[in-house]
């Protein structure tokens, strides 16, 4: 577990989000706040609405209320094509699945953004190359991701995240396709690497152990976020803990 | 972009490969048929387009022959029930006119041939075919004065007075250039247009389907795309790429199979006669459209794809949920029934009502449209009756989107309407065409001799001499022939033009035929018991119409005749034949030795002698040429809309490999998922089937009543129309049942992992 980075101001804020699908709200409200290099977990039960909020908070959703902001800027009146720029320039992405093209090599989905970003070939896969060797990878780029193990694909993922350098990195139950010791492998990178790199990782889950590798958690309930547990300096043993009292007292 | 397009669709892994082989072989399939359309087109255009030299009309021979120009006599005769054509012709300066195809006129006694008939001339015994043609051969006709490598064309060279005692030989100082005014040219071209469209229908389903082959496993990697930050430009570039590429390579693989079987298809004589190869191409502007233009078409329907569905970073949704197909889908169905009936309507003898084209265009049309609401509602009753998982699983499929459903059997539903047009019509113009008691005379042949008493005995007993022919003569109650009072050994031309005006022989009893003759003839009537000849009306005997001219002209009630029949000039023969080169040399004994009345115009041809059987085949050929189209028409839609089946069977197999992969695992066993394959193509397939069944059989019963003579049967469809659907139908299922072993490998539980 690394020491926690300082917060050192407002990176990407959601104030009082609102987001339905058709007549189901998603979202009733929420609001939270990240640091620049904070590690943020959102957790809550299923349904709450905690994945929802990334999404918002990553442009990928338009909140139907309430505001969106990123760097300085607000997020919800940015128009499509300024989003995606914003998703290949500035955010990387790690989801449970679906985030892989099956049909390209491990190199070639970690040099894609790079690609689309107009990278230069020679570039892109030499930033690849490097990135896939940070995450143990090194033997695996001419791999198709089909072929690769769960715990190597979602490596390639946190690669493909971090190799534009991201400011954020959004990640939603990445290790829930995952046996603990992968996961915790899973995590240990993304997190250790984000660090490194000085980016802020926004992560959703139910796991408490990957809440643990968190600076901060918060709650989602019902649409809001009803808990800031404040700074996860605590152990993961303890950050289950908290969260199992908070549930508890939450349905009390 | 469209590098990583390229990417995409070349170095993507076995399973992608695969989708752009069979997106590029679907392809290649319709390519190479609209080709092979398209280039039989061309060869009928140039054909119909090409001077037509034996139309040429001379002036009548100057009594002092003039000193340029020539002289010309062309007419036509047979071998083996091929027509040969033929000009006798002598210069009468050095400028005169050259027909096409040679460099200089054939001198006397030499002649020039097609290729074709120079083969025959070189096989065939002398007195079946060589001994009709004074001199010999000097040279071959080249390909401008022919329309196929089967023509038999000669040009014979003459001295300029022997030509000219030749009756019906004309001056001519130019020879005509314009093509030919064939009547049937403006119906084979709409013939061309309906075997285009279709064709060219359900080809367009096929690039459609191929191109949306695995279209879920795409956008699923679109998404992925998009979560990287791919704009929808860069979804759309990559698309239009991958579909590109695949319908680049199968318009290129398609034009190298058309290529292939240039020379076989040149040799179908779909119109008649083999073409050149040489004609039977596409213009160059034809290759270029198959080229540019269907990797075109391959990108607007990947496009279109691609509207339907919303591509977001978190995956990909309907825009909307396809609505149920709505009654209004039959609007245009009705309309071009309803078109088709006005124009029926406005059907005269002198043709078909216009109206009645669109009309069947619409139809069509209308059919593709209201698909979707019969498989809804088929689906619909299928759900309510059906029992069991499979039929549940899909009934649901089909009622959720029924527009999917139907589009892959759509091609075979236009198969199944022209199809059924098709078995309706053919046995019935057949039908009106053939007579029943030409069978019976097929061997026997006709020709008017017109000899006096003395020279129509020495011709029936050479005739007699011939090994295999029995010899039947007709003689004329009236007067002396006009012409040919002796026999003398021919050497003009075998037959003359201008004689199609001839009078009309055998009118109101003018004939007379011996009693014993007719016992030989015996489908053409018997004389009353005790008689030895008597006089008839053979007029209809000469007609050229099969149902007329084997009628019967002597009945118990025809006036008798006592005389002596040798002392009657001969006015026809029939001749029956026991073999092929029996009947080739009676008829050049008779182009030699009985040759044609005087002709009644300039650049009229006469008929020269030929069987009932022959005659009826000339007619039959025209019905036949028709029939081939039309049922090629049918083949080829089958064949298309057999590809366009197969691809979308196989590509939803693919989309659905999740969820079948899913129940699989769940314990649904192979069987289960199999029927559901086979009944999503049968529910669809029955319904729209049956419906383009029906309208296809009531517009071609309406037609026909308009068109047919009255009291003609109302046809029934027959074992060839069930015989070619029910091939069609059960190729249809066996395409289907093919993809069922890709099933039980995509779908096994080893398999379940989607990533």
């Amino acid at each position: 577990m690394s020491t926690p980075v300082v917060m050192r101001g407002c990176l990407l804020e959601a104030r009082d989000i609102v987001k339905s699908f058709g007549q189901t709200p998603a979202l009733r409200g929420a609001s939270v706040a990240v640091g620049q290099g904070e590690i943020l977990a959102i957790m809550g039960p299923s349904g709450s609405g905690k994945s929802t909020l990334l999404h918002c908070l990553a442009g990928i959703f338009q909140p139907d209320r309430g505001e969106g902001w990123f760097d300085g800027r607000r997020l919800d009146t940015l128009g499509e094509a300024e989003r995606t720029r914003l998703r290949r320039t500035a955010f990387g992405f790690v989801f449970q699945f679906g985030q892989l093209v099956p049909e390209l090599t491990a190199a070639d989905n970690v040099a894609l953004p790079l690609l689309l970003n107009r990278a230069s070939r020679k570039l892109a896969y030499k930033t690849a190359a490097t990135w896939l060797d940070r995450l143990g990878l090194s033997d695996k780029g001419g791999r198709r991701t089909g072929e690769l193990s769960g715990g190597e694909a979602q490596r390639v993922a946190v690669a493909r995240a971090l190799a534009l350098a991201p400011k954020v990195i959004f990640a939603d139950e990445p290790t829930g396709s995952l046996d603990s010791l992968t996961g915790e492998k899973v995590m240990d990178l993304m997190t250790g690497l984000a660090r490194e790199q000085g980016a802020t990782v926004v992560v959703v889950t139910h796991d408490a152990r990957v809440a643990s590798y968190a600076d901060r958690v918060v709650m989602v309930r019902d649409g809001r976020v009803s808990a800031d547990l404040g700074a996860a300096t605590v152990s993961g043993s303890s950050a289950a803990k908290a969260v199992q009292l908070w549930s508890a007292s939450a349905c009390s | 972009m469209v590098r990583l397009g390229l990417q995409l669709t070349l170095r993507s892994g076995r399973e992608a490969f695969v989708r752009l082989l069979v997106m590029a072989a679907a392809v290649a399939v319709g390519v190479a048929l609209l080709l092979g359309v398209l280039a039989e087109f061309h060869a009928f255009q140039a054909n119909a387009s090409q001077p037509c030299w034996s139309c040429t009309l001379g002036a009548p021979v100057p009594a002092t022959l003039p000193a340029h120009g020539e002289l010309w006599n062309d007419s036509i005769d047979f071998y083996q029930g091929q027509t040969i054509t033929r000009l006798d012709v002598a210069a009468l300066g050095p400028g005169a006119p050259v027909p096409p195809g040679v460099a200089h006129l054939p001198p006397p006694g030499e002649y020039y041939a097609s290729p074709a008939l120079a083969a025959l001339l070189r096989t065939v015994p002398a007195d079946e075919l060589g001994d009709r043609f004074p001199g010999h051969l000097a040279g071959t006709i080249g390909q401008q004065a022919l329309n196929g490598t089967n023509d038999l064309v000669i040009y014979v060279g003459y001295t300029p007075a022997a030509l000219n005692a030749v009756p019906g030989t004309s001056w001519v100082t130019s020879i005509s250039t314009a093509p030919a005014q064939e009547v049937f040219t403006p119906f084979f071209r709409y013939a061309f247009l309906v075997g285009v469209l279709a064709v060219v229908f359900p080809m367009l389903v096929l690039i459609s389907t191929a191109t949306r082959l695995a279209a879920d496993r795409r956008e699923e990697r679109f998404a992925a795309l998009r979560l990287v930050g791919g704009t929808p430009a860069d979804i759309r570039v990559i698309a239009s790429v991958e579909a590109m590429v695949g319908a680049f390579a199968g318009a290129v693989l398609g034009t190298v199979i058309f290529l292939l079987v240039r020379p076989a298809l040149a040799g179908a004589a779909l119109i008649g006669t083999p073409y050149f190869e040489s004609d039977l191409t596409p213009t160059a502007a034809g290759y270029l459209a198959m080229l540019i233009g269907v990797p075109i078409l391959a990108a607007i329907a990947a496009l279109i794809s691609l509207r339907r569905v919303q591509i977001s970073p978190l995956g990909v949704s309907r825009r909307a949920a396809p609505k149920p197909p709505t009654l209004w889908r039959l609007v245009l169905l009705v309309l071009g029934v309803a078109l088709f009936v006005y124009g029926l309507a406005k059907t005269s003898r002198d043709g078909i009502g216009a109206p009645a084209y669109p009309g069947l265009l619409i139809t069509m049309i209308g059919l593709v449209v209201a698909g979707p609401w019969f498989t809804a509602q088929a689906a619909r009753l299928f759900g309510r009756a059906g029992r069991g998982s499979s039929a549940l699983l899909a009934s649901k499929r089909l009622a959720d989107n029924p527009k999917a459903a139907f589009r892959s059997v759509a091609g075979l539903v236009l198969a199944v309407f022209l199809g059924t047009m098709v078995g309706t019509l053919i046995p019935a113009v057949n039908a009106t065409e053939a007579s029943p008691a030409a069978g019976a005379l097929s061997n026997v042949l006709l020709d008017q001799v017109g000899l006096s008493p003395q020279a129509g005995a020495h011709l029936l007993s050479g005739l007699g001499g011939i090994s295999g022919a029995t010899a039947y003569p007709l003689y004329s109650l009236y007067g002396q022939p006009p012409a040919n009072t002796s026999v003398k050994q021919k050497t003009g031309p075998a037959s003359h033009p201008g004689d199609g005006q001839r009078r009309t022989p055998g009118s109101a009893g003018s004939t007379v035929v011996s009693c014993p003759v007719m016992r030989g003839l015996e489908v053409l009537g018997q004389c009353a018991p005790g008689l030895t000849a008597v006089q008839a009306d053979t007029s209809a005997l000469f007609s050229d119409n099969p149902t007329d001219n084997t009628k019967p002209f002597v009945n118990a009630s025809n006036v008798a005749y006592t005389g002596d029949l040798a002392k009657l000039p001969l006015q026809a023969v029939l001749v029956r034949v026991n073999s092929p080169a029996t009947l080739e040399r009676v008829r050049t004994y008779l182009a030699l030795n009985a040759p044609p009345q005087e002709g009644g115009g300039q650049g009229q041809s006469p008929t020269p002698p030929r069987t009932f059987g022959e005659t009826l085949g000339i007619r039959l050929d025209r019905a036949a040429t028709f029939e081939k189209i039309v049922y090629a028409a049918v083949a080829l839609t089958l064949i298309v809309a057999g590809c366009s089946l197969a691809v979308a069977v196989g590509g939803g197999l693919v989309e659905r490999k999740r969820p079948f992969t899913l129940l699989r695992v769940g314990g649904t066993q192979l069987s289960v998922l199999s029927t559901v394959v086979l009944l999503e193509a049968a529910v669809p397939l029955a319904a729209a089937t049956l419906i383009a069944a029906g309208v296809a059989y009531g517009t071609s019963i309406l037609a026909f009543v308009r068109l047919a003579p009255i009291g003609t049967a109302i046809p029934q469809l027959g074992h060839d129309y069930f015989t070619l659907m029910g091939i069609g139908l059960v190729a249809a299922f066996c395409v289907i049942a093919l993809t069922l072993p890709l099933l039980n490998r995509m779908t096994s539980p080893d398999n379940a992992r989607f990533e």
